[in-house]
This record gives structure tokens, sequence and C-alpha cells, in this order.
């Protein structure tokens, strides 16, 4: 029972609960004295910023009178240094932002901005003309944003640091300066906008960017305030010693605790009893339930119910946490916190919880008592929670041995139940050894649990590689199945930053040697970083590991490896790239150049036509010509010759044919200067002479009802509107075949119904095709009779049979057929003869039958 | 019954990617408040239909009007153009604008992009000095589920584009849309292409997954087992056929857009006043789920069958008195008169043409092309017909059976034919000529024809064909084995290597892919063949069996989807298929794409 003891004998007790103050580190830092400097930490166990105090007279040691800015771990190890030279006067205001970027503000209201490697971040911001012509005085922080108090009492606001832009709030119309201020950050407002506390005299006003509110606040001045986490209440230490916490619109006191009793009787003589009693140095809130007030060697914490004092002979820095807070004394970091509820059902003194006696029962174990057994027994029943309270107090532990000692209690009880989440021991190992792994002084992040939860651990991936700590920060997000990308690409950039010196080769070497170990990171993002660094060899070489293409083209056409560029492009078989880059060369080079690069790269080429084809004719016509496709040309003159003839201007016989044929007969000389188009080029030289002709016709006929109609068509309406002589000159013209010209002539005279011409047609000699035209024309006029004039005269007794049956005659196609001695084809008639009637009376009768009435 | 399918009997749960696109389009128009007038271009117009009802768009406050030359009235100050990134679209948008600017209208302008930006559009946009009073978004839609086993990608051009401009967007596009299913069904273990395309895309998407890794861990076994990519080049035989399914011959006759037919609404039944009926055709149909397929000598059988049996207990109603049970057994079959009378409609709509002389002479030259036997004989019908100067596409689709059986026809016979077309049909057809060359549809002869060998040794002439109790999948076109479904059936179950010899005689590069997401099961790569040989290894969980996703790149015709599903049915089949194709065609608008619209 003894470790048990010693566990709770340092805890302090407040009302009813207990505090303890386990320390973190033993600061690494050499000569700081926290009292001559200006100090920013960082919340979750970030950096300190630390530059000698200019607003203090301070003894300068063996050291330069020039300031020098430096940024520690939390273990106090050194990260960066800068030498202070900035103008603009005094340091009025210094803080780490949310994203660790460190802000300093000085008396003209420049905004510096650095990394954690005291790298500049940004340009120099200015909160505005009016802070450098009335100083700065006072600056406080939040989150992402400042709001800053100069001489003339205005009030500005950086909402957000990454967009840094200065902003007045409503004039103030004070005459004095405030006692205090504090701010409510916008994420807790109504308007989304920033608050401003200012306490003046009697009365608090709340200024926002529209507007200044006054709230009557009965309690006296206020000389100092602190908004808690969550913007919900505020802790006020007024004139007369009281500290009272408020909800944060002052509407009601929570409670109020007196503070007199820190205040040295000499001091009280002093001021004599009138004057306001001395306000705190600092005042902070600790986690949610109580606030730390410090004045010099005191620190006083007060809480529902009492307080406890703690006593320094050194300088202390109040960093609130989420859980609780950090004291950063020259010496030492603690983290003042209350202690969680499974650790106070384990270790209170006296405790018969569940958890306590299971942990209990181990020490038994281990020293082989039977009262092991016998502990275990008392709590079976409630054995679960006693198991889940040691592994959530082994998280909340510093000490690793605590840790290990709680996790072992816990997986002792585990073992004697059976419904128990056996991966919470696992997840909470798993948690520890990050914790620890980051706790570690080298690394100097000290988060305890609940802070680690709230950060996220990709957050705190980030903070590693932020502060070069690589390896580390691959190995946590491997072992916790995070996405590595992040920390290899960083460390990728970096390399390539602060590698100028290492060759092409050998740094791309090193570079795909570690990008490989994570599938799918961007190359092209790594390789567009050494561009940017002015490596484009380098670039190129890595774009070349990049396996998305479409990430991989852009970029080498950025760095000018166009060739490249279109050869990736059309591997990748996304046109959408080919066309990028093709457009990306058409803009970028002479005509010639352009032509030149994607003749001989097909899709390209191809692509680039079809465009050209849409809207750009003129240009594919110098691109066909500089290639020597002749014929291509050729065809786009032929399309634009009859875009001519669609263009509303050529109205039908308008001597717009003129530069149509013109454009055709270009077209043909073209086609005829190669070998392979010889009969492209006849036909259009036909067509030219097809227009001509028709044109012709037009004029003669004065019907415009020729041009652009085909030879044939031309035949017929000749032969339609009864000019036989123009028919048979067009015939003669284009040398229409004997058989074409049957058909036509047939086919037109039936048209006209002209069946004594036609009868006439048949006899002027024996049509070269037979007498099936004839046939054809007249059945498909639904001339029987006419018909029947030729059935006879045809020679194959098939063809006489199918006639026939066409016109309804059975008989007379049975006696043809049976001529024929074909079977086969008398069965087929007899087939199409039963399935006409068949199939229309079948369908008939079956729609009929389907008539139900009302169905 | 609606347009849109129901996908609750779909292998794959592509409700949710039906629900995934719908969301995406809706959201566009939630994220623009207010009253918009929702441009869309017209062939995305009929893409959406098959996601997104009409209404629904207007309850988003979205007036809808197609996107064509003309400007179009609207009250409307937002305007939102929902478009596929088309080079031709970004111009007729630039007119409207400048219109508005003409009129002095000031107007909030919206441009998405479907399925994403493109470089070549926006660049448009710039030249015309529009860009920046636009704000651009895209709508990634990728790919539309037109039925429980079939997807498409909505690219009806992807054919024309990669032979005739060497253009290969469409490509990359697939194989965006192939890894987006990965996404959601897990990496696919075997790939297969044939065909220039199919290997492209095969390889695409493979570096896709390099880029963009499909994560394996926390999928046990993917649902999709085997892919199949096949180019429409390999095979320009089958689409040139005309099809003999019920479905295909709808398709042949009346055209089938978005998974509906339109036609006068006297055919089905109503009154002649030349108003149109619009018939969605997709499995929510029973009957038509139980016909589609079938050839439709044999779905006339089927019909007639029904209706008599209707008659039948519309007699016994009458005569005999009834339990309960009975009248509700009669009810319940009364129910489905709608949809028998619906299909008795179009059955005898599409009976009238098939029974045409001209169009079983047409059936019967597809016929002796297909078998390369009398070269004369089709020479001489082709040249008929353009004497006779018949449709257009009629011609081409024979042109191009006849050139690809022949591989290219000899100069002389090319060269006629070539100049007779012109001259019948015009001379803007130059170019429609030049398409077809450079697509190899319609060619001069460098080679000797390997068609008959391949069509002996896949053996795609079949003599007897049982139409109503199929036995093979030459039933789809009464005789012919579609030769891109043969090779399928040889991929899905033994792979390439058996027929490697005869791959070579097809055009195009293929290749078999292993791609290894799932380490951790072994039973796949440990034992060789073990695929093949049991059916164990492809059934998933619950006993389902594995599927097998077939891609046609350059187009699929609805006999060609009816004979996948027939082998899908077949006993020893180890996969379920599904088809997905980049749109879906018949020989007519195969060949329309070519046809240059000059005149």
């Amino acid at each position: 029972m003894s470790a048990t003891v010693s566990v709770a004998a340092e805890w302090q007790i407040l009302f009813d609960r207990f505090y303890r103050k386990p320390e973190l580190y033993q600061m690494q830092w050499k000569h700081v004295d926290l009292s001559r400097n200006k100090v920013a930490a960082a919340p979750f166990g970030g950096p300190i910023a630390v530059i000698r105090d200019d607003s203090k007279i301070v003894q300068l040691y063996a050291e330069s009178a020039l300031r020098k800015l430096r940024v520690f771990n939390s273990a106090g190890l050194q990260l960066s240094e800068l030498i202070w030279r900035n103008p603009g006067g005094r340091l009025i205001g210094m803080s780490w932002t949310d994203e660790q970027t460190l802000v300093c503000i000085t008396q003209d209201g420049s905004v510096y901005m650095y990394n954690i490697d005291l790298e500049s971040v940004g340009s120099v911001v200015s909160m505005g003309h009016d802070c450098f012509t009335n100083s700065v005085v006072e600056c406080v922080f939040w989150g992402n944003g400042v709001v800053c108090i100069n001489e003339a009492f205005q009030v500005f606001c950086i909402q957000d640091f990454r967009n840094p832009v200065s902003c007045q709030l409503a004039e103030t119309g004070i005459e004095d300066f405030p006692l205090c201020v504090a701010v409510i950050e916008p994420q807790y407002t109504m308007s989304g906008n920033v608050e401003v506390l200012l306490s003046v005299g009697d009365q608090i006003l709340m200024v926002e960017e529209d507007g200044v509110q006054r709230l009557d606040v009965d309690v006296g001045p206020i000389q100092k305030m602190a908004v808690s986490q969550n913007a919900k209440l505020l802790a006020a230490f007024t004139h007369d010693g009281r500290l009272l916490i408020m909800t944060s619109d002052f509407s009601e006191i929570v409670f109020e605790h007196t503070c007199e009793s820190v205040l040295p009787p000499e001091q009280l003589d002093w001021c004599g009893m009138d004057s306001s009693a001395l306000p705190p140095e600092q005042l902070a809130w600790c986690g949610m339930d109580s606030v730390l007030l410090y004045w010099d060697d005191v620190l006083l914490m007060v809480g529902i119910g009492g307080s406890v004092q703690y006593f320094y002979d050194e300088p202390l820095i109040i960093i609130p946490e989420c859980d609780g807070a950090r004291i950063l004394s020259n010496t030492i970091m603690e983290f003042l916190q209350r202690v969680p509820d499974s650790t106070v059902s384990i270790f209170k003194i006296g405790s018969t919880e569940p958890a306590a006696l299971l942990y209990d029962a181990l020490d038994h174990f281990d020293q082989r008592s039977a009262k092991a057994d016998e502990n275990l027994r008392l709590i079976r029943s409630s054995l679960p929670e006693a198991v889940e309270a040691c592994i959530d107090a082994a998280g909340q532990e510093f000490s690793i041995s605590q840790q290990r000692k709680l996790l072992r209690a816990g997986s002792y009880g585990q073992a004697f139940c059976s419904q128990f989440q056996r991966v919470r021991i696992q997840e909470m190992s798993k948690t520890l050894r990050v914790l620890n792994a980051v706790r570690n002084q080298e690394i100097g992040i000290c988060l305890s649990i609940q802070q680690y939860k709230l950060l996220t651990p990709s957050v705190l991936i980030g903070r590693l590689i932020n502060t070069h700590h690589h390896l580390l920060a691959l190995r946590i997000s491997e072992y916790l199945g995070m996405d590595q990308e992040v920390v290899i690409m960083h460390w990728a950039c970096l390399k390539i930053t602060t590698s100028s010196a290492i060759p092409d080769i050998n740094l791309l070497e090193t570079l795909l040697e570690k990008l490989k170990l994570c599938k799918g990171i961007s190359y092209a993002a790594v390789a567009a970083h050494a561009d940017k660094n002015g490596r484009r060899k380098l670039a190129a070489m890595l774009v070349e590991n990049e396996p998305r293409s479409s990430k991989q083209v852009p970029l080498l056409l950025s760095i000018g490896e166009e060739d490249a560029a279109l050869m990736k492009a059309t591997e990748s078989g996304d046109t959408d790239l080919v066309y990028l880059v093709v457009f990306h060369i058409w803009q970028k080079r002479p005509a010639l150049e352009f032509f030149g690069m994607i003749r001989t790269r097909q899709l390209a080429r191809d692509l680039f036509s079809n465009y050209a084809r849409c809207y750009r004719h003129e240009f594919l016509k110098d691109f066909f010509l500089s290639s020597g496709q002749l014929q291509d040309v050729a065809f786009l003159l032929l399309k634009e010759s009859w875009e001519l003839a669609k263009s509303p201007m050529a109205s039908k016989g308008a001597p717009l044919h003129g530069p149509r044929i013109k454009l055709i007969e270009k077209a043909h000389n073209l086609f005829s200067e190669t070998k392979e188009h010889v009969f492209e080029s006849k036909a259009a030289e036909e067509h030219a002479k097809l227009l001509r002709m028709q044109h012709e016709l037009e004029v003669t006929t004065k019907q415009p009802i020729f041009v652009d109609s085909s030879i044939s068509d031309t035949i017929r309406t000749c032969i339609v509107l009864g000019n036989h002589r123009a028919a048979l000159k067009v015939k003669t013209e284009f040398k229409v075949s004997e058989k074409r010209w049957y058909w036509l002539k047939v086919f037109a005279l039936a048209t006209i119904r002209d069946w004594d011409a036609l009868e006439k047609f048949s006899k002027e000699k024996r049509p070269p095709i037979g007498y099936r035209p004839f046939v054809e024309a007249c059945t498909d006029a639904d001339e029987k009779g006419e018909a029947l004039k030729y059935i006879p005269k045809l020679a194959d007794p098939r063809e006489k049979a199918e006639a026939y049956a066409r016109i309804g005659m059975a008989k007379e196609a049975a006696d043809a057929a049976s001529q024929a001695k074909d079977g086969e084809l008398l069965a087929r008639l007899k087939l199409t003869f039963a399935q006409n009637a068949a199939a229309s009376s079948i369908f008939d009768t079956l729609r009929d039958r389907l008539s139900f009435p009302g169905a | 019954m609606a347009q849109i399918p129901k996908l609750d009997n779909a292998p794959l749960n592509l409700s949710s990617l039906r629900d995934q696109s719908r969301k995406e389009i809706l959201t566009i128009l939630k994220n623009i408040r207010g009253n918009k007038c929702l441009v869309v271009d017209p062939k995305l117009g009929g893409s959406l239909s098959l996601i997104v009802q009409t209404s629904l768009l207007k309850e988003h406050g979205a007036e809808v009007r197609h996107l064509n030359a003309d400007p179009f009235q609207t009250d409307c100050t937002k305007v939102v153009y929902l478009v596929r990134s088309q080079l031709d679209l970004m111009k007729l948008i630039c007119s409207h604008i400048h219109n508005d600017s003409s009129k002095g209208l000031q107007r909030e302008y919206y441009i998405y992009f479907v399925p994403r930006r493109a470089v070549a559009c926006e660049k448009i946009l710039e030249e015309e000095k529009v860009h920046h009073m636009m704000t651009i978004g895209e709508c990634p839609l990728y790919v539309i589920p037109c039925d429980e086993d079939v997807l498409s990608f909505e690219l009806d051009l992807a054919y024309k584009e990669c032979l005739v401009d060497g253009d290969t967007t469409s490509l990359w596009h697939i194989a965006k849309a192939i890894h987006k299913l990965e996404f959601s069904f897990g990496l696919i273990p075997n790939v297969r292409a044939k065909g220039k395309s199919s290997v492209r895309v095969a390889d695409i998407l493979d570096r896709m997954q390099v880029e963009e890794p499909v994560s394996t861990s926390d999928m046990v076994v993917p649902e999709i087992n085997t892919l199949i990519l096949i180019d429409r080049e390999v095979d320009m035989v089958t689409p040139m056929c005309t099809q003999l399914t019920y479905e295909g011959l709808l398709d042949e006759l009346l055209r089938i857009n978005n998974g509906a037919v339109e036609i006068d609404a006297s055919i089905m039944g109503g009154p002649q006043d030349g108003k149109k009926a619009k018939v969605p055709l997709n499995s929510s149909d029973k009957l038509f789920k139980e016909i589609r397929d079938l050839n439709f000598e044999f779905v006339v059988q089927v019909l007639r069958q029904k209706a008599t049996s209707m008659k039948q207990d519309y007699t016994d109603m009458t005569t005999t008195s009834q339990t309960v049970s009975e009248l509700k057994d009669f009810v319940r079959k009364l129910n489905s008169l709608p949809e028998i009378t619906r299909h008795i409609n179009l059955a005898q709509h599409l009976s009238t043409s098939t029974s045409k002389p001209s169009f079983l002479a047409r059936l019967d030259m597809e016929h002796t092309i297909v078998e390369a036997e009398s070269f004369d004989i089709c020479f001489v019908y082709i040249e008929e017909m353009i004497h006779k100067q018949e449709p257009l596409l009629n011609v081409l689709r024979l042109l191009i059976l006849f050139s690809v059986t022949n591989s290219g026809l000899p100069k002389r016979n090319f060269d006629y034919l070539r100049r007779e077309l012109l001259h019948s049909y015009g001379f803007e057809h130059m170019a429609t000529l030049s398409n077809l060359e450079k697509a190899g549809l319609f060619i001069k002869q460098e080679s000797k024809s390997n068609w008959p060998i391949i069509k002996n040794d896949l053996q795609l002439i079949v003599e007897d064909t049982n139409t109503a109790n199929p036995i093979d999948i030459s039933y789809v076109f009464s005789g012919y084995a579609p030769l891109s479904v043969r090779l399928i059936d040889k991929a899905i179950r033994h792979g390439w290597r058996p027929i490697k010899q005869l791959l070579k005689l097809l055009p195009g590069p293929h290749s078999e892919t292993k791609r290894s997401g799932f380490a951790s099961n072994t039973s796949f790569d440990s034992l060789p063949g073990a695929a093949y040989s049991t059916n164990k290894s492809h059934r998933v969980g619950d006993g389902r069996r594995s599927l097998a996703l077939v891609v046609f790149i350059g187009g699929v015709t609805y006999a060609e989807i009816s004979a996948l599903r027939f082998l899908s049915s077949q006993e020893g089949m180890p996969h379920e298929l599904i088809v997905a194709s980049t749109n879906i065609v018949n020989g007519h608008s195969m060949a329309d794409t070519f046809v240059e619209k000059l005149g």
C-alpha cells in the first residue's frame, strides 16, 4: 500500500477536489531568466519564444547588446534563434497562433510573422496608419487573431493570421486607458466577429466591428479579466481584491472569492483601505473548474469552495491548457491539473473503489499473496468498471512506470472478465507509446491525453515535421495506420530546399528512395517544388516518376518539356490532356514549328485537325499544305463549296455557283496531284461539269430544281419534265450505262403515269436488262393491266411466277412455277399466299376475341 | 408503364448507380437557386430520360429546352446548359449568348459538361469571348443503365470518331466508366480484349488502376469476375444483317430510342389522328421480358397461344359457375391483358413489313452474301439497288456486308460501284465514301478474304435452326450465328489461347490480363484451370453466379444482346452476363454515322 499512499500524498485538496502538479521537464536552457524576458509559450506543449524585454531595465551580463529572439521546445532545448533587428520601436505583443506561427507586433503596428525556424512567413503587415501615428500599447491574442489598442484608444484587429488584414473596430470614445482588456473569440460570438471587453471605470465596454455596448456591472472597477476556454465564463479580479466568476455576458455571478489573504499586510498599509487591491500579474484558467492568480512568489488557485496556494522563489509563466495549466519557471515545467476521477478512485487514500482493489490485487499477486484472489472476489460484479478505470488512469499518467503498472492492473483484471472490450488496452498502449515518444525531451511536446485527442494525431504529425522530426512523424503515422504522404512530401521538399549543393542525380536517388515508401504520392508536387527552387532538371527527372498523367503533363509544360508532355499525354489515352498540350504549343510556337511538332504524332495531329475543322478552317488548310496532305485540302475545299451552297446568299440559280465551281475545280486539281486519288479527281471534275449543266438547265427551263441533285435525279427530272433531249444529253455527257438509263427512264415514266410512252420505250429495242423494270414499275404503281403487258415477256419462269404472285394471280404464278420445274419455289409461293391471308385474318380475329366488354 | 426501367432484378446494384447519377443532376439544379432554363443537348436529353423524369426537373425550378441552332425564348434570367463535351455544341451555345447580348439581355449562364470539362470546348468559349460570362461545372455521367443487364456509355459517334477522325476520346471515357464501376463492384480480375480499341481501353484501365487504385482490402470477392472487351470492328458482319428477334426487329423497323419506340397511335389501337404514341420497351414489362429475345416467327405463335388461352378462360367464365379463387385467378390474368394487346398490335405492325417480298428478298441476299459463295449474284443485286436509287442506307448496309466478307472489292468493281453511287446519290457522298474507306468498311481488295475460314471455324452458318426451341445462338438471325457472340462465348469459357490462330484472322490485336488486386485470395492464381473447370469458384457468397461484363466498343445490336442472354442461360456457362456498349445500333444507324451531311 505504500506506493499508493505516496501517489496521493502529492495531491492538494480544494474543497472536495484533488489537484496535482507533476513535473514535466527540467528546463534544458541555460541562463534564461523569465523576469528579464518577454515570453510566448504555445499551448498543446508547443514551443516557447523568448526575447529580452525592452520595456524593462535589465542588467546585461556577458552578452551582446543586440537582442536575440530564441525559440525553445517545452523542455528548453533551443530550436532556432534570430537577432532582432526589426525597426518599429518596442516589441509590444508576441504570441503563437494555432498554426504555430510566431507573431510579433511592434509599437508602430508592424506585424512580423515567423515559422518555428524563425524564418519570415509572408510579408510584414501593418495594423494600420493610426497605429503608426499613435503607438500600439496593448495586444491581446487568441488562436488565430489579435486585438491591438493604441494610444488614441482605438481598437484594431486581425481576425485571421492566415489572411492578415487589419480592420478597425468601432470607436470606443474613452479617455483613459482601460484597466484591462479581454476578448471573446469569433467562434464563440453571435456575430462571428471578435468581441473586445474593456474595463473602464465601473463599466465594461463591449466593442465590436460596428458598435460599442456599455454594460453596467455592479461590482466596481475590474482590474484583470480572463475568459474561459469555451468563452462561457469570465474570471474578473476587482479593485477590492475579490475574484468573481461570471458568465461572459456579465449577467450572473457564479461565485466569488475574496483574495485579501494573499495581500502582504505592508502593501495594504501602503495603499490604504480606500485604494484598490493589487491585481495579480497573471490571471488564467486552469481547465474549466479553477482559476490561477499569480503575484510575485505566490500562485493562488481558486475554485468553488476554496483555494490552494503554491509558493515559488522564482518567476513563472502560466500556460493555460484545455485540461489544466502548465507552470513554467526558470528551471522546471510543471503541469497543474485536477486529478482525473479514475486516478482518484484508485489512489485516494483509503479508497475502496473496485479499481483501487484491483490495483491492490495486482500488488498482492506480484507478492504471491492469496489476498489477490480475495480482492478480486470482492469486486467480481464491478470488475469491468475497475479495469476501465485502471486503463483510463494509465492514460492520465506522465510517468512511464506508473502507466505500465496501471495497464498491468487493467490487464490482470481483464483476464477475469469475459465481456470486456479487449482492444481498449491495445488502443491505450498505442496512444501511450505515441505520447511517450513525443514527450521525450528531445522532442519536447508534452501533451496530456485529453490535449492529444483534442489536437488530433494528424496535427501532431504536422507539428513534428515542422520541427524536422520527420523520422518520428513517419514512424507514428505508420504505427497509427495514417497516410504517410504528408510526412514524406514535407521531407522531400525540405530536402530539396536545403540541398542546393548536392548534384541532381544524387539528390534524385535520395529522394526516390524515400518517395517510393509511399504509394500514390504526388511526384508532380515534389517536382513542382524542385522547379520553384530553380532545379528544373531535377524537376524533369522527378516528374518522370509521376504515375498520374493529369498531374504530370501540366507540370512538364510549365518546365518547358513540351515534347515529353505530348508523349506522356498521348500515352495516357486522355485526349483532354493531349488537347491541353496541343493548345499550349500552338500558342507558344510559330505555326510551322507547331506543325512540325504534331505532324508525326498521330493522335495530336488528328485532334488538332478535328478542332480546326470545326473552328479554324483556314489554319487547317495551312497545316495540310505544310504536310503535303493535298487530298485533305481538297476535301476541305469540297466542304467549303457545300457551305457556300447552304449560305442564305446562295439562292438557287444565283451567280454564286461560279465560286462553288471554282472551289470544286481547285479540289479536282489537288486530287490529281497524287496517284492514289484518280477516282476522286475524276469525280470532282464530273461534279463541276454537272453543276454547270444543271445551272444551264435551270436557266433554260426556268425551274430552280436541278442544282445539287444527282446525275440520276437530273435525268429523271428531265424526263418527268418531258425534256427527253436534255435527258439524253446528260446520259451521254456522263456516260450513263444502258442498264441504269433503263431503270431511270422506266421509273420516271411511271412517275408521270405515261404508260403509252413506257410501252413505246419497251419496244424501242430489246431492253438490255429485260422487262423486269417495266413489270416492277407497273406493279409498284398498282397498274395490274400494264404489268400484264410485260410479265409474259420475262425470260426467267421464276421471275414470271413471282411477278404473277405479286399481283395476286395465284394460278398463273403456279403455272409459271411448275414450268420452271421448281418445287421449292412452288411451295414458297403457296406459303406466302397462305401466310398473307392467314396472317392478317389471324390477327384480326385475335383482336376481336380480345375486345372484352369493359376490359 | 414507365420508360425508366425498374432495376430490381438486375444482377448488379444498378439502381444505386442510377440514383447517383440522378443526384448529380438534381444537385446541379439545387445549387442554382430559383427558376432556370435548362438547355439540354438533344442526344443527352434522350439519355436523361432513362434517369430522371422531366417532372422532377420541373419540381426543381427547371424549364427544360433542347439545344439547337435557333435561339429560344425564356423569361428565366438563369440559363443552364447541360451538354456533352462536343465542339459543335459550343458553337451553338456561343451563338445563343451573342444573340442575347445583341438584344441587351442580361443573363446568368451556367454550363455543365457531361461527363467532364474539356479543354477544347472551353477553348472555343474563350475564342468566342463568352468563357468569362459562364459558370462552368461538370456532371460525371459516364454510364447509364438501359435495362437490368444492359449499360450504355451513350457514345453514338464513338465508332466513327475512332476510325475516321482518329479521335479516341471515347476510349478514355469507356475506361473511366469501367473504372468507376470497379469502385462500386470491385476490381475485375480477368480482362480479355480483342481489337485495337479494346486493347487500348484495357491498357488505359490498367493505367487508371495505377493512378487511382481501387482499394481491394475491403472487398472480399469482386462482383464482376471477367471483363470482355470487343471492338465492333472485329465483327462488322453482324450489325449489317437484319435482326430477326422481336426486339431486334422492332429496332430495325421502328428504331428503339432510349428504351421506347414512337409510332402512330392508330397502330396501338388509338384514334387515327396522326398522333404519335410512345411505347416503352424494357424488362419491367413482364411479357416483353419473356418474348423480346425470341425469334419473331415464334413470337407470333406465343402471342397467339396467350390470346387463345385468354379466350378459353373467358368462355369458361361465362358458362360455368366459379369459386371465388377461380374468379381471382381470372382477374389476375385479365391484368395482363393490356400487355398482350400492346404486343399483338406491335407484332401485327411488324408482320406487315416482314411479309413483303422485298423484305424477304433482302434477307435472302444477306444470307447469300454471308455464305460468300456467289460473288456475282450479290454484285448484280447491289448494282441494281443503286440503279433503282433505293434508300442509300439500305444500299450501304449491303455494300458494307459485301465488302467486309470479301475483304474489299476488286479495284474494277470498287471503282464502278463508287461511280454509280455518286451518280445516283450525288457527289456530296464523296466524303461518305472516303469515311467508309477510312473505316475499312468499303475498300479496295488487297488480299484474299479470311471470311470463309472464320465462318467455318466458328460455325457461323447453322442450317437447321429451331426458332421455337433454339439450341444455338444462330436463331437470332435465323441461321447465322453472330461472330461477335461466338468469340465472346469462347473468351468467357476458355480465354483466347485456344483460338489464337483464328484471332489473327480478325482485325486488331488481342490481349488477356489477370489483374491482382485481391492478393489474399489465392484460389484463382494457384490453381491453373480451376477458374474454367469448376463452377464453384465463380459463385459469390450467396450462391449466385459471378458476372462477366461484356463491353462492345462501337455498338451492339439487340440481336446480339439476345444471343448473349441465351448464352447466359445455358447450362455450363460459368458467368451471368451483362452487356455494356458505347450505344445500341443496327445496320442503319451504323451506316448513317458515316454519311456526310453536307447537302
